[in-house]
């Protein structure tokens, strides 16, 4: 059965989107960037920017997590297939 | 690894494993549900644009400050440390999904999802723009002309303009919406809020105009489970097998039975309203959304052919096959138990909540200091929390370390109300006094003038190593 090309490109950046989301939430509900970060490193950053690069930064670890995995998912007989032998 | 080699192999796969979408063009329909489902459009989407604009006690009614940490809801303020509500809250919600699910199917993707809710609005204004469904064909099939560019740059257009202002709106609830509604006028709004107004905006215009079923089959993680949460006393939307089959055009007016027909007349009508592009005569599928268009445009055929309304209807399985339909079952009334016990636990805690927050932090820098005569202090930062709209004066102690000197820079400590306020206390104890190198003690508030606004919170007196060693 073919996989439609959204099905693949959502297959990482939603579920990705979701979890960062959640990572988010959770992380920022016990840290507050004031108290992390911002006096010594950014002084000039607001909670909402400290928030979004956060949720970011989240997106880009769990996408990369997503994308790892759909990599890792091609099957042997496929990654077998070196230039010059013969297609099956 | 680049391969050029085998790039016309791997692309002639691509083209096979990648099946292009075909657009789907629902077809509007008129009924009970069609109604329902506009009722609920109305209704939802009237509370997300009209409620960050109502007022309570001189603020915004409904704001989740994100920069301020703290959630207004009309006269009730959430705090970080009231994380666990947000977690009640979630229980509540998927509980109430399992609940209505295992009751009625999918009558949150049908009536009540954002995707649902915001797409039927997109092709609301792309059937007054561009026409109907056979219209619309006619005009994707056709060259482009002048016209046709016209119409589409249209549609977009006004998508564009409906999806900045959801954009504007769901900001609105995070940063107070006239404040932000006046920087939008001015074009000085801050780069963070312009990044989500946009990004939201896109969201909405991606999902709501292109996407559409796509969110829902690709996408949706609730539309993968629901089979765990449907049984056959379920109500779903079904096709009468039995009664439909065979199905086959006929005459109007002719008695089916003489030609060997069932009643239905295989118009094509319920593929033609799916907004989800399949056809409902071939059983329940995961891609049905549970919106009910096909028993609209189904029972208006079933009318004007005379029949009885109903080839297409809500019921069970239970039901379809000649038994009966058991609603108070097990699971049901297991799903509403958790939900009555974590919504009156919510309510509970709510409550009874405790107004009064401390936090103790002791001082990074140093360990521990020598004053000069020659005692131990330590420095602690505390954070009082004054959770009532009344603002309060707290006098602080400590309770639980023998002999020690509380020193303090101020006479007690004024709270406002809502606020939190940092302040910073010595603790001293002649080091002679005492048994240990680290001792556990108590921090108390109390409001001057209540006694039962009070908060205890525990902390650590640590000193030098030779201490309680002699």
């Amino acid at each position: 059965m073919p996989t439609p090309l959204t099905q693949r490109i959502t297959a990482v950046l939603w579920p990705s989107f979701l979890m960062a989301g959640l990572a988010t939430v959770v992380f920022f509900a016990v840290f507050d960037p004031y108290d992390l970060v911002a006096p010594t490193w950014f002084p000039n950053l607001s909670r909402l920017g400290a928030y979004s690069i956060g949720f970011f930064l989240f997106w880009l670890l769990t996408a990369s997590s997503c994308l790892l995995t759909c990599y890792f998912q091609r099957p042997v007989n496929r990654v077998n297939r070196l230039p010059g032998r013969d297609k099956e | 690894m680049a391969r050029p080699s085998d790039e016309t192999a791997s692309s002639d796969i691509e083209t096979q494993l990648y099946a292009k979408r075909q657009k789907i063009y629902p077809r509007e329909v008129h009924g009970l549900f069609a109604w329902l489902r506009t009722a609920a459009v109305l209704a939802l989407l009237g509370l997300f644009y009209i409620v960050p604009w109502l007022r309570w006690d001189g603020r915004q009614a409904v704001l989740f400050d994100l920069p301020g940490r703290k959630f207004y809801l009309f006269g009730l303020t959430i705090w970080p440390q009231d994380f666990i509500y947000l977690s009640a809250l979630l229980i509540i919600a998927a509980m109430s999904l399992f609940f209505f699910t295992a009751l009625a199917g999918r009558l949150w993707c049908g009536y009540a999802c954002p995707q649902t809710v915001w797409t039927e609005v997109f092709l609301w204004i792309e059937r007054k723009i561009e026409g109907s469904r056979s219209q619309q064909m006619k005009r994707d099939k056709a060259p482009l002309n002048a016209s046709k560019f016209a119409v589409k740059a249209t549609k977009h257009a006004v998508w564009i303009v409906f999806s900045l202002w959801t954009g504007f709106t769901f900001v609105g609830f995070f940063t107070p919406i006239l404040e932000l509604g006046a920087k939008l006028l001015t074009f000085s709004t801050g780069p963070w809020e312009t990044f989500w107004v946009l990004f939201y905006g896109f969201a909405t215009y991606g999902n709501a105009g292109w996407l559409r079923e796509q969110v829902c089959i690709y996408m949706c993680p609730y539309a993968r489970f629901q089979s765990a949460m449907v049984d056959s006393n379920t109500l779903v939307i079904s096709y009468d097998t039995a009664r439909g089959e065979p199905r086959g055009p006929r005459r109007r007016g002719l008695d089916p039975s003489e030609k060997g027909l069932g009643h239905c007349i295989d118009c094509s009508i319920c593929v033609q309203v799916c907004p989800t592009g399949i056809d409902i005569r071939d059983g329940l599928q995961y891609q049905c959304i549970g919106c009910a268009a096909c028993i609209d445009g189904c029972d208006d055929v079933m009318q004007k052919m005379n029949y009885p309304k109903g080839l297409i209807r809500y019921t069970t399985q239970n039901a379809l096959a000649g038994g009966e339909t058991k609603i108070l079952r097990p699971r049901v009334i297991i799903y509403a138990a958790i939900l009555l016990v974590a919504l009156s636990a919510v309510f509970y805690g709510l409550l009874t909540r405790d107004p009064i927050g401390l936090d103790v932090i002791r001082d990074r820098n140093a360990l521990y200091r020598e004053t000069s005569d020659g005692w131990i202090e330590n420095v602690y930062t505390l954070k009082i929390l004054n959770m009532e709209e009344i603002p309060r004066v707290f006098d602080v102690d400590i309770a639980g370390i023998e002999d020690a000197r509380l020193v303090e820079d101020e006479d007690g400590v004024v709270v406002g109300g809502g606020e939190v306020v940092s302040y910073v206390v010595r603790v001293q104890v002649d080091p002679d006094e005492m048994s240990r190198q680290s001792t556990d003690f108590e921090f108390s508030v109390k409001a001057r003038d209540d006694d039962s606004r009070v908060a205890v919170e525990s902390a650590r007196f640590v000193g030098p190593r030779w201490m309680g060693e002699s």
